[in-house]
């Protein structure tokens, strides 16, 4: 697999099926692990880097079973590493950093596994919906199978030993990424998010740490990861997430029966923009595909799919964008560029009817 | 949020220490915590009068505070302090290393000091490999290539014996 292979298509995550994906984008979980006879990645040396990178790639991806596909990030382009980031492969540290790193990636795109990250290892997997039970399965087989090739460093007291003390333990991050513009709409947004705060859950932005949410995309997961088992801290987000979906549910009910004609207006002219425009930003067309998706999960728009619509989402950032196109461009070609992608797979669509 | 236990500022360093076999929590803020020779003293050097104060609390909490603020990994050679500010650990060692420092901070931001998941299925390698390439990393600093070649080989080796 290459980079190539990727542009065209999206990953399996995307695909908008899975329990309440209305609401749930996708479930993610990810493992930190370190190997026990390395330094960690802050005081390892560029030899010892390259040398975890060499363990990696000879233990993991060289027998091929597995069916993992290795992309050199350290020798790539920063567009190419920036494709990889609105892909949901790499995270944005991962990105930025000057050494010999790279990414393993499952077929379908639902596994990656970041090497010489903040821990040698990053192992992630995605699954569209609410399926926390299902990727909690599989990540953990995946370590079974990685861990019985490599030394993992580990202690009886303190679990899986990481290089910030915040992933120290099961090393687990459970996150779901949620869609919720009716709990934006409504103003109720914040008061959810004091809520889970209160809980020990934390709200990010689409690409992690620090980011601002756009488009009405949540992340909401666990922080904790000592003291408590895997599956505890999944039972966790678990009871928690269906009282937000209710919410968003609730708030979208009212928005329809309270303010349809606004909802109508807000919807039809987010897809007409979308449709006609001739030059469009990359955060405009967040906020848009965000009305629409709306739109369409209350059955205001009857001719456009969820999974287009998610595609959509990542096919019109930056960098896949300009991979598309096969150039690079200029932020100002860019936003004629996305208008012209947009116009092209949205031009058929009907406009919802006015009551 | 914990207040200082010598001023009226919020505490931001914290650390438990034993003394005579009793165990007990300091929390003070950054430059009460810098005239207690618990952080290491940047700008400005203590005036006489904080000199004194330096002096009780050594006296009072004894060498230990100090021990802690001294704690370096044998093997990456981090030292506990610049942990405290980078909030990166060096190697897998130092959770042992800094662990009377360290412990107190997982108590507090994780609620836990106990590990309760999933443990690996087999147990690690016995031989002591991170030791091997630390004293790798010194042989290859000192110039003492003879010396790093035997390492080397010897980390070779078992790399081969799985
Ligand atoms: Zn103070
Ligand atoms: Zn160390």
């Amino acid at each position: 697999m290459n980079l190539d292979d990727l542009t065209g298509t999206s990953g399996e995550w995307l695909r908008g099926s899975g329990p309440e994906s209305d609401i749930v984008m996708c479930s993610r979980i990810r493992l930190a692990r370190n190997l026990a006879d390395f330094p960690f990645i802050n005081r390892a040396s560029r030899g010892e880097k390259a040398e975890i990178e060499a363990t990696f790639k000879s233990k993991i991806i060289q027998p091929g079973e597995l069916e993992l596909s290795y992309l050199d990030v350290n020798g790539m382009s920063s567009l190419n590493r920036q494709f990889l980031v609105e892909r949901q492969l790499i995270s944005r540290e991962h990105q930025a950093a000057d050494w010999p790193r790279g990414v393993a990636i499952g077929p379908r795109e639902n596994i990656s596994i970041m090497v010489n990250e903040e821990d040698h290892l990053r192992i992630q997997v995605m699954l569209s919906g609410l399926s926390l039970h299902d990727v909690w399965d599989r990540i953990n087989r995946l370590d079974d199978q990685i861990e019985a090739r490599l030394d993992y460093a580990f202690s009886p007291q303190l679990g899986y030993l990481t290089a910030c003390p915040t992933n120290v333990g099961t090393g687990i991050r459970v996150g779901v990424m949620l869609h919720l513009p009716g709990l934006v709409e409504t103003k109720q947004i914040e008061k959810v998010f004091r809520a889970l705060q209160k809980i020990n859950l934390a709200v990010r932005g689409l690409y992690g740490e620090g980011t601002q949410a756009f488009g009405d995309f949540y992340q909401i997961s666990n922080q904790q990861t000592l003291g408590k088992s895997e599956l505890e801290l999944i039972r966790n987000l678990n009871d928690v997430i269906p009282q937000i979906i209710t919410y968003e549910r609730q708030a979208r009910q009212a928005l329809l029966g309270e303010k349809r004609n606004q909802l109508l207006d807000k919807v039809s002219r987010a897809y007409g923009q979308l449709k006609t425009a001739h030059q469009i930003s990359s955060e405009e067309t967040m906020l848009l595909l965000s009305s629409v998706r709306l739109g369409i999960n209350l059955g205001l728009i009857d001719d456009l799919e969820i999974p287009t619509v998610n595609e959509l989402f990542i096919h019109t950032q930056p960098a896949h964008l300009q991979r598309l196109q096969g150039a690079e461009l200029s932020s100002d070609e860019r936003n004629i560029a996305r208008a012209s992608y947009l116009r092209t797979k949205l031009g058929n669509g009907r406009l919802p009817e006015t009551e | 949020m914990t207040t200082c236990q010598r001023c009226t500022e919020t505490a931001t360093v914290h650390v438990t220490e034993t003394v005579e076999g009793r165990r007990r929590e300091i929390h003070l803020c950054g430059p009460c915590a810098r005239r207690a020779g618990l952080i290491a003293a940047e700008e400005v050097p203590p005036l006489p009068l904080e000199g004194v104060v330096q002096g009780l609390i050594l006296a009072h909490v004894g060498e230990l505070v100090g021990e802690v603020a001294a704690l370096t990994c044998p093997d990456c050679g981090l030292k506990f302090m610049e942990f405290r500010r980078g909030g990166r650990l060096g190697c897998p060692r130092d959770y042992e290393a800094f662990s009377i420092g360290l412990i107190p901070i997982l108590g507090r931001t994780q609620g836990a000091t106990r590990h309760v998941g999933k443990r690996p299925r087999r147990p690690a390698r016995g031989v002591d490999r991170l030791r091997l390439r630390s004293l790798l990393r010194r042989a290859i600093a000192r110039e003492d290539y003879e010396q790093a070649a035997r390492l080397r080989d010897q980390l070779r080796l078992e790399d081969g014996d799985e």
